[in-house]
């Protein structure tokens, strides 16, 4: 919401109401309501709440752990698993075509740079028969656009998991530090966000993009050293990234350690005899573990279209690299007389965002018990019609 | 209460050094202001670099830079954009009225057409158009800004700018906008089937009658409001505001909305001849809507009734619909004067900057010329945050709709009108008071990709264009500029929302 | 009530003020006279709709009411007690459907359309909430909400709304109502808000008033106060009231008539004598063998002949320490302890418990009581050192662990055990129970293995669950399984001072006396050292062979327990004990009057 392109940082997720969009909690463990009687079968219908919840779960659960029914529940998810047999094919896709590093693929132009002969009026070939020369068409001086889009392909997902992992790495160490420790770490911490969070993502991100792309003449490095700099740029590029994502992912982990901390099996466990760290990694963590998976994927899909976004404006993966936001910046002129230079690299970052939120959102789903379905009026409507047929059971 | 705004002042104000010293740092490593000569061929070249190395003071080290620029900008030297050799301040001014121009439609905007469409969403939870909603949300959410806006460009402004010299009628899209329109509504506003088939049917009808009628009269090549149009928008909304919020059973507010419509409409006549005899300004605009609203209020008052706040409030609102009506009829009256200007050349939509430079005419002109470059970026711009303010909003009324002294309005036996719109919409849009100051002001530096895109002089596009040519007395006033506007705007927010919030206001 | 104490405004004159305005919801039937039925309800269903299946949580309601009497819906948890209360004006969940019929004075309930049930509610049938602080909307003042429930019902002018609501907020003695007419529901005290909602659901003078737990949120003292005022009201008003509750001592204090649910069925109804003092069903009887009842426990015993308890002098002192033989070392001592709450981030440090002496011998079992805000769970988290003693010296078994660090506390923790109050959260969500109950062996034997698994199945045993078990987890377990696996985490060191914080407060009646029972078997046979900390005064007078009762973090009388219970001397504890409702309707009639002295006699304005 505060910037145009969507380039939300995960700042703005970390559950406070003032910055953030989604007050739903993450997790709670699921209450399962008393039983008067001591038979260790399933529980009743929770009459103090009188919502109907905790009414029939339990027999769905029995001899599961946490882990198993988040899992089964996020298997159930309709729009999770769309995300990701779509994402799984797009990365099977591009790395079977394009190789990975030294290994190369199937597809015939494995270098994005090279051209050839105008085919078809550089228009795609791409039809219900068959691949053909260029599925997605060439541009104006012959180069392939789905070596292109794939290549893009690859570093954006690149880029999407080395900032995933940074985040979800840094994030939790120092969020967990930070809320379970207060004090002095937790200072830094909080400070050291407000600094982050200050600026636009985009415009930190710029800064450090350029910076990426300046480092071999403020290193004054060799041509080998710039070239082999060149190469890795992307990675590179990641890592910087993910030194101004992480801080989001490290509020909400913290306010999750805040809030963890305080509960009874905490207290049992220090009770017991257990370490600091026992407790943070054996204890806190784990029951953590939903929010810092949930918001790492969607940091991720953020970082997708911010990649796109820094690549567009030229301060993100520049030549010799390829990037799905470098091919519309480039070919947005292009746009009335090749429009599938266009399409396509949008199309594939339009997937591969849409599917990591899709997951996200699945994830969210697993790890929150309290999304009860409530059937609709039309559902009831039929089960009300079913209450005339049987009597009183 | 003034200590903490003055510790929280102070610390703000460290924050913003301790960024100075850090990007100013990370700018020296990044920027290369000597790029483009170190490949320049001519045989001066050296010497070219020599200058400017003096020039820019590059052989200093970088904390002696920093403290030159500090002192300077503390002392409100704000420095030079050295390539083109204007003052930073220069730039900053237009840049920064620009930005809000800019900002302020799309966020008014997102915000109305969000927040509305998160509360039906959260109230019809789980029905389709719930998950139609939140669907179309994360598609939204995927979409890049800069990909979108290239997209705009192609349709909306090419097309448009064609279909308006070369006007047909497009069947299947009418249809098409039209079944959409009565989904949505049968979605929102009705539950049971029955309903839903009769809002679906009028809605349905209504958008295509009207789209047939705007298209097939010829009503889109010189769109105007009318005394008519403005009538029908004042009355209508009389009448939406009050089954909203007073019910319709509350017949003295329901006059008084009347009473301002009509008052509106009566107005309107006075206004054409105000707007011919008086050079208009922002200013006279800002003014005369105050003067409805508080005639409104007025209104409102004098038809009393038992609740007199309810009434002079929806009075107030119908007022300030009223208002806009009448303003966009004025400026719809130039239409054809518009479009007959040479520069303009029949293709209104436009594409590039802010204002179309040397167009000539009155204040109501350059008025509907604003609003034709306005459009694009403000779609752009509207697409994506209102999908999150949709989400946002869900998610709070759901939490509300959850909670006890629900369940106690309902067992008071209150109608569910009343439920929603008085207990449960206070609560649920409190949040917002906190987030809603810091998105906007956080928006003024951050339309980076659109700025650039639609060529509009703002805050965005002067960091980009100084990035690029690595100028860094503009980046430093930038960067100084967002930053304080973010912390304000947060001081702001916390303000705010502990001004709404009883519990924190009240203490006990 | 005395001259000095005029009692509420009479309710009558507020009915009357009601006469001249108009109505917007109709009326249901004519004019209602004490003992006229009103209510007659058969055979009444409500199921939900779950999991694609129609699950019945209640059916087979069938009973009557009058005007004017007060019936008791009584059950557990799972009963059905609510939904089928709820029903009647159509307040069930979305997917909540009700059967049979209810009619209010000749009028069908079940099935009313929207419109009409939405003229009922409010205006024919009101309800009072459990928990008045989430019940009331914390934007609106408290004046505003009463107000608006009588100009949805009648047409009235703003001021005319606000001077009735005044005389209801006075009705039901809220002091100074028109300041606290403006007042937002968090500025209020619990009790205050009870008396709202009170005053809203009596707004438009309703035929039937459901009241859904009314007391169970409110501290002790602060319930009394609410029964004596509903009592004082019913007495004035012709309104019937559906009383729904699991405690038996609040059904002995108000009801005529009872309803005893079991699993959506009921067991048993009659009169409140009928079931008090000739049960029927075996269910019935089973659940008042468990409730526990103030003074019975130790009826049998006597009073010794000098007086053994200590108590505070004057307002801000704490009870001094008590004699004993010094040759016992004892398990807990604390001398003049301070405990506070360190700072955490903005709230400032806040001290919960001053002067504190206390002494518990090995093999005794002390009952800590005191109402919310008492302090009395600070001295347990102390006790254990989860909490810093800021003042005084705090030992344990000998051991000085005042300012013990970290490091030192090792040895300690081997000998103290805590059993928590909520089951839903003391044990880790992610850990099979049986890991749980065998991190303390893990961590101080560094048993491992099957060494590890026989003990934990030992002590498994020990709280009567079967060894398998240790393999699930918590959310496959009820609450009072969850109970016993604190409990035997607690004792797995084979402690010498168990701490019991609250242990079955958050467990229905049936399931808190079998906790209880294992608790007095446990403490028979391993002879540990027990603080019994809690809120409900029989509970520790069925355990402790002394109590000890806190009042705003100070200790106010300390004794044995037959003392405590039978000659209190602190007028705190007095009126604390006064307060406590038993499950018998004759003698509950002899505490009320013997109540109302006391407070008569410490002048307290309720």
């Amino acid at each position: 919401m505060s910037n145009d392109d969507n380039t939300r940082e995960g700042a703005q997720w970390d559950g406070d109401p003032k910055s953030g969009f989604d007050p739903e909690p993450a997790i709670e463990s699921d209450p399962i309501a008393l039983l008067p009687g001591d038979s260790a079968s399933t529980a009743g219908a929770a009459d103090a709440v009188g919502r109907g919840e905790g009414v029939g779960t339990a027999k769905e659960v029995e001899g599961l752990s946490q882990g198993q029914i988040v899992w089964s529940r996020f298997l159930r998810h309709k729009g999770a698993m769309f995300g990701v047999a779509v994402l799984a094919l797009i990365a099977l896709l591009s790395y079977t075509a394009m190789g990975i590093g030294p290994i190369p693929g199937w597809w015939k132009y494995q270098s994005h740079t090279a051209t050839s002969d105008i085919v078809n009026g550089a228009a795609p070939t791409l039809s219900w028969t068959g691949l053909g020369d260029h599925p997605f068409g060439q541009d104006n001086i012959g180069r392939d656009n789905f070596a292109m889009v794939l290549s893009g392909v690859q570093t954006s997902l690149l880029v999407m998991t080395v900032l995933g992992v940074m985040a979800l790495l840094l994030g939790t160490l120092v969020g967990s530090v930070a809320g379970y420790y207060r004090g002095r770490s937790d200072t830094f911490l909080m400070r050291f966000t407000d600094l982050v969070i200050t600026l636009p993502v985009i415009v930190l991100g710029a800064v450090l993009g350029k910076l990426v792309n300046t480092l071999p003449q403020t290193l004054n490095m060799t041509s080998d050293q710039t070239a082999s700099l060149r190469e890795n740029m992307p990675l590179l590029l990641a890592v910087f990234l993910g030194l101004i994502l992480w801080p989001g992912l490290a509020r909400l982990v913290r306010s999750e350690f805040l809030t963890l901390r305080e509960r009874e099996f905490v207290d049992a466990a220090r009770v017991s005899g257990a370490s600091d760290w026992r407790i943070i990694t054996k204890h806190v963590l784990p029951n953590a573990v939903g929010v810092i998976i949930v918001n790492t994927t969607l940091t991720m899909s953020a970082a997708v279209v911010l990649e796109a976004a820094l690549s567009f404006l030229g301060f993100g993966v520049t030549d010799p690299n390829v990037s799905l936001g470098k091919l519309i910046s480039d070919y947005q002129a292009a746009f009335i007389t090749r429009p599938w230079l266009f399409w396509w690299p949008g199309l594939f970052i339009i997937l591969i965002a849409l599917s990591v939120n899709f997951i996200g959102d699945g994830l969210r789903d697993a790890f929150d018990p309290r999304t009860k379905k409530i059937p609709s009026q039309r559902q009831m409507d039929k089960a009300a019609a079913l209450l005339v047929k049987e009597p009183v059971k | 209460m003034l200590r903490f705004i003055a510790r929280r002042l102070a610390i703000a104000l460290g924050l913003l050094l301790v960024l100075s010293v850090l990007v100013y740092w990370l700018l020296t490593l990044a920027l290369d202001p000597l790029d483009d000569l170190r490949s320049n061929p001519a045989l001066n070249r050296d010497q070219l670099i020599e200058v400017r190395t003096a020039q820019l003071n590059l052989d200093a080290p970088w904390y002696v830079r920093y403290f030159d620029w500090l002192t300077s900008f503390v002392r409100g030297d704000l420095g030079v954009a050295w390539r083109s050799g204007q003052q930073v301040s220069n730039l900053l001014g237009g840049a920064i009225a620009t930005s809000i121009q800019l900002v302020f439609a799309a966020t008014c905007i997102a915000l109305i057409v969000g927040v509305t469409i998160g509360l039906i969403s959260a109230l019809r939870q789980y029905t389709t158009f719930d998950y139609a909603i939140t669907f179309a949300s994360f598609v939204l959410f995927a979409l890049p800004v800069f990909w979108v806006a290239v997209l705009l460009k192609q349709f909306l402004a090419i097309g448009v700018n064609d279909y308006l010299n070369r006007p047909s009628m497009n069947w299947p899209a009418v249809l098409g906008v039209s079944v959409v329109a009565g989904l949505f509504w049968a979605g929102a506003i009705a539950t049971e089937l029955r309903r839903q088939l009769i809002v679906f049917g009028i809605a349905f009808a209504v958008t295509l009658g009207v789209l047939c009628y705007a298209l097939l009269s010829g009503w889109v090549l010189d769109p105007q409001l009318g005394v008519v149009g403005v009538a029908l928008i004042g009355f209508g909304a009389a009448v939406a505001i009050t089954v909203i919020f007073a019910g319709i059973s509350n017949r003295r507010a329901l006059y008084a909305a009347l009473a301002t419509a009509a008052a509106g409409v009566a107005s309107w006549v006075g206004m054409q001849w105000l707007f011919l005899y008086v050079p208009m300004s922002e200013l006279w605009l800002l003014g005369l809507m105050l003067i409805a609203v508080a005639v409104a209020c007025l209104i409102g008052w004098l038809f009393g009734g038992p609740d007199r706040g309810v009434s002079m409030r929806g009075a107030a609102i119908v007022a300030v619909i009223m208002s806009i009506a009448v303003y966009v009829d004025r400026v719809l009256q130039g239409w054809d004067i518009y479009m007959g200007a040479s520069i303009i050349n029949r293709r209104p939509i436009a594409t590039i900057g802010a204002q179309t430079p040397n167009l000539g005419g009155d204040f109501w002109i350059s008025q509907l010329d604003r609003w034709t470059h306005l459009l694009l970026p403000t779609i752009a711009l509207v697409l994506i945050s209102f999908a999150g303010y949709t989400r946002y909003q869900r998610g709070s009324m759901l939490e509300v709709m959850n909670q006890d002294y629900i369940r106690t309005a309902r067992a008071k036996g209150l109608s569910e009108r009343v439920v929603i719109t008085r207990h449960a919409l206070r609560n649920a849009l409190l949040p917002l008071a906190s987030i809603v100051p810091v998105d906007f002001i956080t928006m003024i530096g951050g339309a980076v990709i659109t700025e650039t895109i639609f060529n509009w002089s703002g805050m965005g596009r002067l960091f980009i264009t100084s990035l690029t040519g690595s100028e860094i007395d503009p980046i430093m006033a930038y960067i100084m500029i967002t930053g304080a506007l973010a912390m304000i705007a947060n001081l702001v927010a916390d303000f705010v929302y502990g001004l709404l919030d009883p519990r924190i206001r009240v203490n006990a | 009530m005395s001259a000095n104490n005029p009692g509420p405004k009479n309710a009558k004159s507020v009915s009357k003020g009601l006469e001249g305005a108009e109505r917007l919801s109709k009326r249901i039937g004519g004019k209602v006279a004490m003992g006229d039925t009103i209510l007659e309800v058969r055979d009444l269903g409500v199921r939900f709709w779950v999991n694609d299946d129609w699950f019945t949580a209640a059916q087979g309601l069938t009973y009557d009411l009058k005007a004017g009497e007060v019936l008791a819906i009584v059950g557990e948890s799972g009963s059905g007690k609510t939904q089928s209360a709820m029903s009647l004006i159509g307040l069930l969940p979305k997917n909540g459907r009700a059967t049979g019929s209810a009619k209010l004075k000749g009028t069908e309930l079940i099935g009313m359309n929207l419109r009409q049930l939405q003229q009922v509610r409010g205006n024919e049938i009101s309800v009072i909430f459990q928990e008045p602080m989430t019940a009331l909307n914390p934007v609106y003042t408290v004046g505003f909400q009463i107000v608006e429930t009588l100009r949805t019902h009648f047409l009235m002018q703003p001021t005319q709304a606000r001077a009735r609501a005044i005389d209801l907020m006075r009705l039901v003695e809220i002091p100074d109502p028109e300041d606290s007419f403006n007042k937002f529901p968090h500025q209020l005290s619990g009790g205050q808000r009870q008396r709202i909602m009170i005053a809203q659901a009596l707004a438009c003078d309703p035929g039937l008033l459901i009241a859904d737990e009314p007391t169970t949120a409110l501290d002790v003292t602060v319930q009394g106060e609410i029964l004596k005022l509903m009592r004082d009201l019913r007495e004035r008003v012709t309104a019937a009231i559906i009383l729904i509750t699991h405690d038996m001592g609040v059904v002995a204090d108000m009801a005529d008539r009872i309803v005893v649910m079991k699993d959506g069925k009921v067991v048993e109804h009659g009169t409140s004598d009928d079931i008090f003092y000739r049960p029927q069903h075996a269910y019935t009887k089973q659940l008042l063998a468990s409730v526990p009842h103030l003074g019975s426990a130790t009826a049998d015993e006597d009073l010794t002949k000098t007086r053994l308890s200590l108590v505070a002098e004057g307002e801000r002192t704490g009870v001094p320490m008590m004699q004993s033989d010094s040759s016992v070392t004892p398990a807990l001592l604390m001398e003049d302890v301070a405990i506070e709450y360190p700072k955490a981030g903005r709230r400032a440090a806040f001290r919960a418990a001053n002067h504190i002496n206390l002494r518990v011998d090995p093999g005794e079992v002390i009952g800590l009581v005191g109402e919310s805000g008492s302090g009395k769970t600070t001295i347990g988290r102390a006790a254990v050192a989860l909490l810093p003693v800021v003042e005084g010296k705090l030992t344990v078994n000998g051991r000085d662990i005042t300012n013990a660090k970290p490091g030192e506390l090792k040895p300690f923790r081997k000998e103290v055990g805590i059993v928590f109050q909520d089951p839903g959260s003391s044990l880790n969500p992610r850990l099979p129970v049986g890991e749980s109950i065998g991190e303390p062996i893990l961590l101080h034997l560094g048993l491992k293995g099957a060494e590890l698994s026989k003990r934990v199945e030992n002590l498994l045993e020990s709280v009567q669950l079967p060894r398998a078990m240790r393999n699930r987890y918590p959310h496959e377990l009820s609450g009072g399984q969850r109970q016993r696996i604190g409990i035997a985490r607690a004792l797995a060191l084979q402690p010498k001072l168990l701490i019991a914080d609250e242990p079955t407060s958050a467990l229905d009646v049936s399931v808190q006396a079998r906790v209880l029972k294992l608790f007095q078997d446990l403490q028979a046979e391993y002879g540990f050292a027990c603080m019994f900390i809690s809120h409900d005064l029989a509970v520790v007078e069925m355990l402790s062979q002394r109590i000890a009762v806190m009042r705003h973090g100070y200790l106010v009388e300390v004794g044995p327990t037959k003392e405590i219970v039978s000659d209190p001397q602190h007028p705190y504890t007095k009126r604390l004990l006064s307060a406590v409702p038993v499950p018998d309707p004759a003698e509950q009639k002899r505490r009320r009057e013997l109540r109302d002295a006391i407070l008569e006699e410490q002048h307290i304005v309720s």
